[in-house]
Order: structure tokens, then sequence, then C-alpha cells
């Protein structure tokens, strides 16, 4: 028995401890399933301190009827039990606490004297151990025990059935309210009653401020009046309604539910008209803001920010089972039964996918078709989805025979039919739909006179026809090529624009081209030799596109092997010799990469070995970068030498590029070296010297330019 | 010795287990109290994503970002008295000391200078629209455009990378990513982030993928960069010699040894991986159909200006972001260079406006007559402002203006921002904000608000912390809030 008690009370003094710890940091905790399950026993058990404690006073009394022996016992291991099942039952609380929402005030509260007459029946067994030294203790700690157990029973009671459960029946309710009730009674009370008393009443009373009874909220807070009659902008429950929600001054506080947008109106109505208590609605004038507001509040009831719908939530297997890769299926958020499907993909839209939202038909509220092949008779089965709001069927192929089916959406608020064949017959059917209220009808068959008379005939509908008008004239833009790269001997040159009907002209001499002489691109060509092609689209009602241009490299004869008899500056090394063979091509913008090779305090001078196979070349195309601005030029000086196997190389061929004579925008240029000997030669040489001195017009000038080469072609 | 442990441990009475005993299961108990998920594994405040946490405004994003910083004096926040005090010294009571740059920090004169292009005021709210923004002021009254943001950072990479993580150093998931993780993606066969790139003619700065990045989320919710060339996803054809139906096979078998590997390793970037390509393979079909220009009526494309036929043009961006928002991209993100105008503002700035302001404009009409202007919200701004007074010497003609964070103009449209209105102010110097400022991270709470999203709610663990987009601060701007 001994060793059972010792484990006891062990237990018990652990559990005291625990519950004191739970008492500080118990915010902080979330419980796990099991756990508030045992939490929901605590109204179960805790009958049983009660009468454990009650059959406790009840031995106090009937001491003397006992043996001293065995009042000892007996009463030990009440006591025990008593203290056992009194923290069991405190920390059975703490769980059920965190599951629901009680009054803060009146949860702490239970929670401290619940705490503390756990601890004190814990002392209870420990002191009575040495009852015979110290029976005035015992005594004392008794009563308090005893009372504590009241004082914990009634703020649980409280907790459970609410403030003056017991009396409540005695006292006069505030709610019946006369037929002739003031304005206050009947529009401004409800509104403090709904919002504001549940911590400004008698027992909460925040800020002091109590607003059950008029001569209460008359008198006000700890900060005095809450109002300034006819002033509501200086009152300070209006400013508080009007603080962010962040503040800590805002009313009510963030998590509470918030005044609506006519509550608050409501509110400073009826202080600027003079925070009369005794008014009534039959005494304001007809056209007075506050009898305006007053009365519609009586009509309007509920939240105006979210929308309540009558129907209930579809089980997610439904949602998950109707989203497919072409129809996503969503509810609008969190815990809303309302449901949105969208449809894509014109290819794979079948009819059968819009039957199959008839599981969601009393959900769907959103509905977007837009671009899908709908058909007219496919409308039918929107029409039962009675609580669409906004359907989207721009760009379908409806013809509009079938909008008449549409008129059982009597919520259907918006409609979007732009890029459609209907005509204004057929959208009369919909017309008088009560609730639309946006109706998008450009790129129809609807004139412009049936738009003007549409817009005129329904003021209450925002027609919506084309947003844009601009009758000048615009520059098309420019072709493209499509090729990219470096072109293969044999690929073709296609040229392209995006919009339907345009007219591509091109020419292939440098020549600015026109838009009637020049070659018209009827199909891709294919040119085996480096060129610089220059096009223009146009088309009728467009002014011709400014000049493409640009210049195509084609793959040419490769040597067997490319040396630099000069090397490249250190900032722009590229891959030594090899990039001036490699096919691959720099691009315009980022010179710092190993495509390019840069020259400016040594000429570009480079040899390239045909071996075996010596070959009569025609044309040699040196391609480098062309950036004036960042000091990037064409060479000024251009020799090329040759020899047959073996000789000495002679030159063939020198001249001097034309110098650029202002800034121009960055590119990749051809320098273009015609040879007409005819003769075969094994190796070739070519030296160019880049600028030495930037010309008087560039802001650099004096200043050495550079050379930057990235691909050799021979033809 | 090592067997007198043992031994020890064999002394143990069955007082020392019981209680040791008691206490383990104590501080188990205790555990699973404090971590409630403690021994299931799951994550404790593990939130459901995909869906919005209230009823959202807006339920995608287009964001036209003016990379470089365009000058809010010569766009949108008209200052004359700068042209009255012009070449004048900004007074030390109005710079107050405030950091620059290190452009103009060695600057001895700080002249002020005042805008070179007229403005006029425009629609209800009488918003004042520099000339170089014609069409802009054509739908002034669908904006609402803010005056009064402020940044933290001064130069262009840090302000960048803020603007879009909500913290200056790289590495945090950008906002487009962070939608994508907490709303999903509406169409299934596309990004729900795509970003688009385009180059003006003004100085400009870069751009890189750490401004798209997924940061610490999921790789799947990473920005989809398209190109700016003819194809504007590459490599979405078939290869030669290989139709659909094989590259389903292909995929289906890769499938099954992806998941093999998946039951083996548990990664879950195998399962993210195993999605994207079916996604690719979706988007063979569906980016096709929205790269297809050729199906947009004319008076489309005269909206947008022709150069929306031209691939890469901020125009044919905004076409295309047009077209991959009403497809159901959750976010799509333009970047348009060029906006540094450290020097030749006069020169610069009417090039660059010239080629956003079209379609920009173009892009909101078009939302608006689609019906979708109500739930797209459209953000128009770069990542800081210009100074109000000149940078390098002033000249008669032509003049440059530095980066200043404390104060600069952005707007936005459509998706529940209210229409036609100003908020917020600053002085009559333009340096400081005078009347409700907005920080990038209240910015970016209000945008998360307006897809439905509490800012303080949308988070993710990361090495053992909770981030969120707007990191530990963010307060909702109610008053543009429609």
């Amino acid at each position: 028995m001994r060793k059972i008690k010792s484990i006891l009370l062990n237990f018990i003094f652990s559990l005291q401890i625990l519950l004191i710890f739970l008492l500080f940091i118990e915010s902080r905790i979330e419980l796990p399933v099991w756990l508030q399950v045992i939490g929901r026993l605590h109204p179960a058990i805790l009958h049983l301190p009660i009468g454990l404690l009650a059959f406790f006073v009840i031995l106090l009394f009937a001491k003397n009827e006992f043996k001293k022996k065995a009042f000892t016992k007996v009463t030990s291991i009440v006591l025990l039990l008593t203290s056992f099942t009194t923290s069991i039952t405190a920390l059975f609380g703490f769980f059920l606490s965190r599951q629901a929402d009680y009054g803060p005030d009146a949860l702490s509260q239970h929670k401290i004297s619940g705490t503390i007459l756990s601890i004190l029946c814990y002392v209870l067994v420990l002191v009575f151990d040495r009852y015979e030294k110290t029976q005035t203790v015992f005594f004392g700690l008794s009563v308090l025990a005893i009372g504590s157990l009241l004082f914990v029973g009634h703020t649980g009671g409280t907790l459970t059935h609410g403030e003056n459960f017991v009396f409540a029946p005695l006292k006069n309710s505030f709610r019946d309210i006369p037929a002739d009730a003031s304005v206050f009674q009947k529009s401004v009370f409800p509104i403090l009653e709904k919002k504001c008393i549940s911590c400004h009443n008698e027992t909460k009373a925040k800020g002091k401020l109590v607003m059950t009874s008029i001569a209460k909220f008359k008198k006000g807070g700890k900060k005095g009046v809450e109002w300034e009659v006819g002033k509501p902008e200086q009152s300070r429950m209006i400013k508080y309604i009007h603080l962010p929600l962040e503040d800590d001054n805002h009313m009510p506080p963030d998590g509470k539910p918030q005044l609506t947008k006519q509550e608050i109106d409501l509110l400073e109505s009826w202080i600027k008209s003079g925070a009369d208590f005794e008014i009534k609605l039959a005494d304001l004038m007809e056209n007075d803001s506050l009898k305006i507001l007053a009365s519609a509040m009586s009509t309007v009831s509920g939240e105006v920010e979210t929308k309540v719908y009558g129907f209930s939530a579809v089980s997610e297997e439904i949602i998950t089972r109707l989203n497919t890769p072409f129809r996503s299926v969503f509810p609008l958020y969190q815990n809303s039964p309302a449901v949105q499907a969208d449809f894509f993909i014109k290819e794979s839209f079948k009819v059968k996918a819009l039957e199959e939202l008839k599981e969601v038909q009393e959900q769907l509220v959103v509905l977007s078709l837009s671009k899908m092949p709908v058909t007219d008779s496919d409308l039918s089965i929107i029409g039962s989805f009675k609580n669409l709001e906004k359907l989207n069927l721009n760009f379908t192929t409806i013809k509009g025979t079938g909008l008449s089916s549409l008129q059982s959406l009597k919520n259907l608020s918006s409609l979007s039919l732009a890029g459609t064949e209907v005509t204004s017959e057929s959208i009369n059917t919909i017309l008088d739909l009560p609730a639309l209220k946006e109706l998008f009808i450009w790129n129809t068959r609807i004139t412009e006179q049936e738009k003007e008379k549409l817009i005129v005939d329904h003021p209450d509908i925002l027609i919506v026809t084309s947003q844009f008008k601009d009758e000048n004239t615009l520059r098309l833009s420019r072709p493209v090529l499509t090729n990219e790269g470096i072109l293969k001997k044999s690929e073709m040159v296609i040229l392209k624009h995006s919009m339907p009907g345009v007219i591509i002209r091109y020419t292939l001499d440098g020549t600015k081209p026109d838009s009637i002489s020049s070659t018209m691109y009827k199909a891709p060509f294919n040119i085996d030799i480096t060129f610089k092609i220059k096009a223009i689209a146009c088309k009728p009602g467009w002014y011709c596109s400014d000049v493409f241009e640009t210049t195509c490299f084609v793959d040419g004869l490769k040597p067997i092997h490319a040396k630099l008899i000069s090397p490249s500056d250190k900032q722009y090394p590229g891959e030594g010799a090899n990039s001036l063979v490699d096919g691959r091509k720099g691009f315009t913008d980022v010179l710092k990469e190993p495509s390019w090779l840069g020259f400016r305090d040594n000429s570009f001078v480079a040899e390239f070995d045909f071996g075996i196979a010596p070959q009569t070349i025609r044309k040699i195309v040196v391609s480098y970068a062309h950036n004036v601005g960042s000091y990037v030029f064409p060479p000024t000086e251009v020799e090329v030498w040759a020899s047959q196997s073996k000789q000495p190389l002679k030159l063939i061929k020198s001249f001097k590029p034309e110098e650029p004579k202002n800034y121009s925008p960055q590119r990749i240029e051809a320098l273009n070296i015609s040879l007409e000997t005819g003769v075969q030669y094994s190796v070739y040489k070519i030296v160019a010297k880049p600028i030495s001195m930037l010309p008087k017009w560039h802001s650099g000038k004096g200043k050495k330019g550079w050379f930057i080469v990235d691909e050799v072609f021979f033809y | 010795m090592g067997n007198e442990f043992l031994k020890n441990r064999l002394h143990i009475t069955r007082k020392h287990f019981l209680g040791k005993l008691g206490l383990g299961f104590g501080s188990v108990a205790l555990g699973s109290l404090l971590i409630p998920d403690l021994f299931t594994g799951k994550d404790e405040l593990a939130q459901t994503v995909g869906l919005p946490h209230f009823a959202p405004k807006a339920k995608r994003i287009i964001y036209l970002f003016q990379n470089g910083a365009p000058s809010q004096l010569e766009s949108f926040d008209y200052k004359p008295l700068l042209n009255k005090m012009e070449g004048q010294e900004l007074p030390e009571s109005i710079r107050m000391g405030q950091r620059l740059t290190g452009m103009t920090s060695g600057q001895k004169k700080f002249p002020l200078i005042g805008s070179h292009f007229k403005f006029q005021q425009y629609g209800k709210s009488g918003a004042w629209i520099s000339e170089m923004f014609p069409n802009i002021a054509k739908v002034v009254d669908d904006i609402c455009i803010i005056k009064s943001m402020h940044t933290e950072a001064i130069n262009h990479d840090p302000a960048l990378t803020f603007m879009q993580t909500g913290a200056q150093q790289g590495n945090r998931p950008s906002m487009g990513a962070w939608m994508s993780y907490g709303l999903g993606s509406e169409n299934k066969n596309l990004p729900a982030y795509c970003v688009l790139l385009s180059r003006g003619r003004g100085n400009g700065q870069g751009v890189y993928s750490k401004l798209w990045t997924n940061g610490f989320l999921d790789s799947i919710h990473q920005g989809v960069q398209f190109s700016s060339s003819e194809e504007r996803v590459l490599y979405l054809k078939d290869p030669q010699g290989r139709d659909r139906a094989d590259s389903r096979k292909m995929l289906d078998n890769l499938a099954q040894l992806n998941d093999l590997n998946y039951q083996e390793f548990g990664d879950p970037e195998i399962q993210t991986r195993m999605q994207q390509y079916e996604m690719a393979y979706r988007m063979q079909t569906a980016v096709p159909e929205l790269t297809d220009l050729s199906k947009e009526p004319d008076n489309i494309i005269k909206m947008y200006g022709a150069d929306c036929l031209a691939p890469g043009t901020y125009a044919a961006n905004c076409l295309l972001a047009r077209k991959l928002s009403e497809a159901g991209v959750r976010f799509v993100q333009l970047y348009h260079q060029g906006w540094d105008q450290h020097g030749n503002m006069v020169g610069e700035m009417p090039l660059q406006a010239q080629d956003v302001d079209r379609s920009t404009a173009a892009l909101i009409m078009d939302l608006k007559q689609r019906g979708l202007l109500d739930e797209t919200l459209v953000i128009w701004g770069g990542e800081f402002g210009r100074t109000n007074y000149c940078q390098g010497d002033l000249s008669k003609d032509n003049y440059g203006r530095d980066h200043h964070p404390r104060c600069y103009t952005i707007w936005m449209a459509g998706g529940g921002v209210k229409p036609g209105m100003v908020y917020g102010e600053s002085d009559e110097f333009g340096y400081n904000i005078i009347k409700d400022p907005v920080h990038v991270n209240d910015f970016h709470a209000t945008v998360l608000h307006l897809m439905g999203l509490n800012h303080e709610q949308l988070n993710y663990k990361h090495l053992g912390r909770r981030y969120r987009l707007t990191d530990v601060a963010g307060k909702v701007v109610s008053g543009i809030l429609a």
C-alpha cells in the first residue's frame, strides 16, 4: 500500500509541475488528436473530485463517529484519490481548452483556479501525514480547498452555460424591442450587440467601456465619452474603427468580425445627427441620411463582403476526378462551396467534358470556354448550371441561335461573347436576364448602329464594345529571317512575317528594296555564298515596314589547318586560330566569348593551309564585329598573301576598306575579299590592320581601335 | 575499463528504471504536446497550398517590369517647382544627408533639374502624366498610380532582387514562384510562371535568371523564360522522323524508370522532373496555339502596334502576356530593359516611352474588353526612382538622373485595385514621401492580398526557419483596394 501511495504521490507531484508549466506556455501548444479526445472527458470526470471533496467534508464532520486509526486511513485514501482525480481533471481541462472558443477572461480564471485547487489538494495530502501536529493548518487548507472548488465550479459553469446562467430567468431581456423603439434601439444597438458587446460588457469591460446599457455607454470608458456629438470624424469610437486592421487600437480587433461599410456609415450618421438615444425613425426627415441608412439596415442582413451561397460544397474526390489537363475545376478559395471550371486546348475539347460538369451543376459559378469549339446546341448544357455568375464564350464557334437556352441562368451577371458570330437578334433573348450586368460583344456580327442602340436601350447593362479606335495608318513591323547561325550549302533561306496578307520584297545587291520593283518573296530560295539581304513587308492599309537587313554567312571550303602568326589580344583571346574555322558564329552583343578574337596592338595575321588539295578561291569573307560605340571598327588595311606548295608567299591582293563615318548600331559585318587570280594556291595568309587612330567625330578620337573577328570563309 | 561501464549499467534498480521510464515517457508526452505532429512525420504548420486563403480579387498577374528604373519625374510625378528652381542647389533640408550612389557622391554640386517634357492632367483623378505616355494617359481611369513607393537598395541588382524576391540578396523565391506555390497552376498545359524579356533603346541593365528563381521552393515553381526569337519556346517541335505517338511511348517508359528511382530514393525532384516532362509534352500543343499571332484580328494587332508581330519586342511580349494570362498562366513577368538614364534623358527616355506606351495601354484595354481586367492585376514600374538633381554637368538641352530609392512611382490596374486613383504623395521637390508611404514589403503584402493570400500565412520552412515573401514585415495597403 505504501509503495502504491508513494508512486501515486510522485506522479501527482509531476502532474502539478506539468500543470504550472501548461499554465504559462499553453498558448503555444497544438494538440494531437488523441489528446483532444481525452480532453473532452473533462466534463465527465470533473464530477469525481467534486464528489470526493464533498465526501471529505462529510468525513471531517463525522470524524468522531470513527475510530482514530480508521479515520486516518480512510481520510488518507480519500485525500489521495481527491488529489489524483483533481490533477487529472485539471490536465484534461487544459486539453479541452485548446479546442473551443471560450471567452478568454472566464477561461483564464477557470484555469488558474483549477490549477490552484489541484495544488491545494496535493498539499492537503502531504499535510495530512502530520495531521496531529498541524491540525489548524490542515483545517485552514481544507476550507481554502472547498472555497476554490466552488469558484472553479462557478467559472466552469459560466464557460459552458454562459454568464448568469442561473439567474437569467429572473432578468428582463433587452431584446424585446417595441414597435416604436428609438433609432438607437432598433438599428444602432444591434450593431453594438453583434460586434462590440462581447468585449465591452460588465464582466469584460475592455478599456472600462460597457455598452450593455444606455447609461453605461453614455458614461464611456477610461478615456471618456466615445463620441463628439455631430462630429463622427472626431469621435474616438469612429477613429478606432477606421484605423488600419494591424493597428493595436483598431476596433473590432483583428480576428473578430469586422464592421461592414453600412454599419460604419450608420454609426457615423447617428453621431452626426446628434447621438440621440431617444429619437425615433418616424421623427426623422424623409431624406435624412440616418433615416435612409437605418431603414436600409433593417432590410439588408448578413455580411456583404463574403458572398454566401445556399448550396453545399462537393466532395474533394469529385473535384479531383473532374480535373484533367484540359479542364481545370477548382473551388474559388479555401472552404468555398462555389466552383470555377476552365477549358484549355481546343483540339482536345469534347462536349462530353462539358456534360460531365453536371456533377457540380449547382456549385459552378464561373465557367470559361474561351476559344473552345463550343456550338449553339452545347449551350443547353450550360443552361443547366443554374448558379452560374460568369460565363466566358469569347472566340467560340457559336452563332447565337442557342443563346435562348441560357435564359434559365437567373444569377448570370457577366457574359462574354466577343469574337463570336452572334447577331443582335440572337442576343435579344438574353438581355432581360435579371442579374446581367456586363456583356462583351466586340468583333461579332452586331453592327455599330445596333451596338449603339443596345447601349441606349439597356442603360443598366454595361455593354462592352471595342475599347480601341484609331484611324491612323500604322507602319508594319519588319519581316524576319527564320534561319539561324551559319547557313549550310544547300539550306533554303526563309523570310517570314506573322501578319496574314503581307507581301515581302527583298534585294541581295545592297540596294534599298521598294514596294514596286524589288523581287517579291514567294518561296524559300538558296544561295551558296555569303550575302547581304535587305527586305521590307507591305500590306494594303498599312505603311511598308522599315528595311530588315542582315548578312547571311554560308558554309565555305574548309582549310585543313589554321594558325595565327601574331597572337590575339589577351582581352579577346578566343580559342586561338581554331575559332576562325570552327563553324561557330559569335553573338553580336557579347564579344567576350570564345568565338571572338580581338586585335589592337598587333595586326591580325593568320595563315590557312589547304594541304595537298590546293584550291582556287574566288572569294574570302571575314566576319567581324562592328560596334563603333565600343571602339570596334573595320580594319584600315587588308592584304592577302598566297603560295603554291611550299613556295614563298606572295601578295595577291591589298585594299583599304571603307571607314565608318558616324555611329551606327552594333552588328556583325562581312569583309568581302574577291580574288580573280584563277590560280590554285595551297596556303592563304590574311593580314588586317586595326585602326590606329579613331576618327575625329568619335568620342575616343586619336586612340587605338579594335578589330574583332570570329570566322573566315573561303569560296 | 569498458567492462566496468557495462557493469555499472547493470546495477540499475527497479526504482531507477521506473524513475527513468516516467521521465522519459513524460518528456515524450510533453514533446508531443509542444509539437503535435512530432510522431506523424508531418510538418506542424503545414498549410493547404493551391487555393487562395479567402475570396481573391485577382486571379492572375502580369508584371510589366521597367528594368533600369524609369524616372518618375519625367513620367507620373509632376514637380513644376523643379523647373522653377532649375540649376539651383538641392537644399540640405530636403536631402538630409541621405546616402548617394558612388556615381554622384563625388559631385560638388547637386543642381535641381525639372522635366524637359510637358505634363497634363487626365481622367477623373486628375493625374498628371507626361507627354511621352499619351496612350497610358487614355487609360488613366483604369489605373491606380502609387507615387509613394520606397525601397532599401540603391543599386540595380539588389533593388531589382528586392522588388522580385523580397530580399536584396539572391536565392529567395521570386513573387511568381510564391504565387505558383500558393495558388498552383490554372492551366496544366502551361507553366504557372512565365518570363518574357525585351530590350529597349536606352541605357540598359542586365536581368538574370535569379530574378525568376524558385529559390528553396520546388523547382516546378521556377519561372520559365520564353525565347525572344521566332520560336518562343525552343525545341518544342517534334524532331524529324519522330511523331507525337513515339514521344508518348518514350515518356511512358521513362516515367516507369523514374518511378522506380523515386521509390528507391524518394527525392521529390524526381517527381518534379516527371511532371515537367509531361507538361513539356502538353506544351507541344498548347504553345504553338498561343504563339501563333496570325490568328489575331487586325484591330488587335493595330491596338498593340505593328511591333507586336516582331518577336522579342516589348509589344510582342505584351500581346503574348495577354494570351498567356488568358490561358490561365498565374504570373507573367515581363522585363523591359533600357531605363537607366544617368545621362541623355532627353534622347533616350522618349525612345523608351515610345516602345512601351502604346502596347501597355493596349494590354489594359484588351484585358478590359475581354472581361478579364477585373480578375487580372497589371503592375507597371521599376526598381527605384531617379534623383531630382542632375548627374554630371547640367547642360542647356540635356541632363541625367542618378538612382533614388527614397521615393518613386509605380502603377497598377485591374484585379481589385481602385481604378482612376492617385495614392501617396511626394514633397514638391520629388525627393521625400510626405503621405502614405508604401514599402516594397507592403507592396508584396498587397499583391498577395489581392490574390486571396494572407502574406503572413503563405510561408515555407527552409533551414529551420519559416520564410515569407514579405519576410517579417509588410502591411496591406488598404487605401488602394477597390
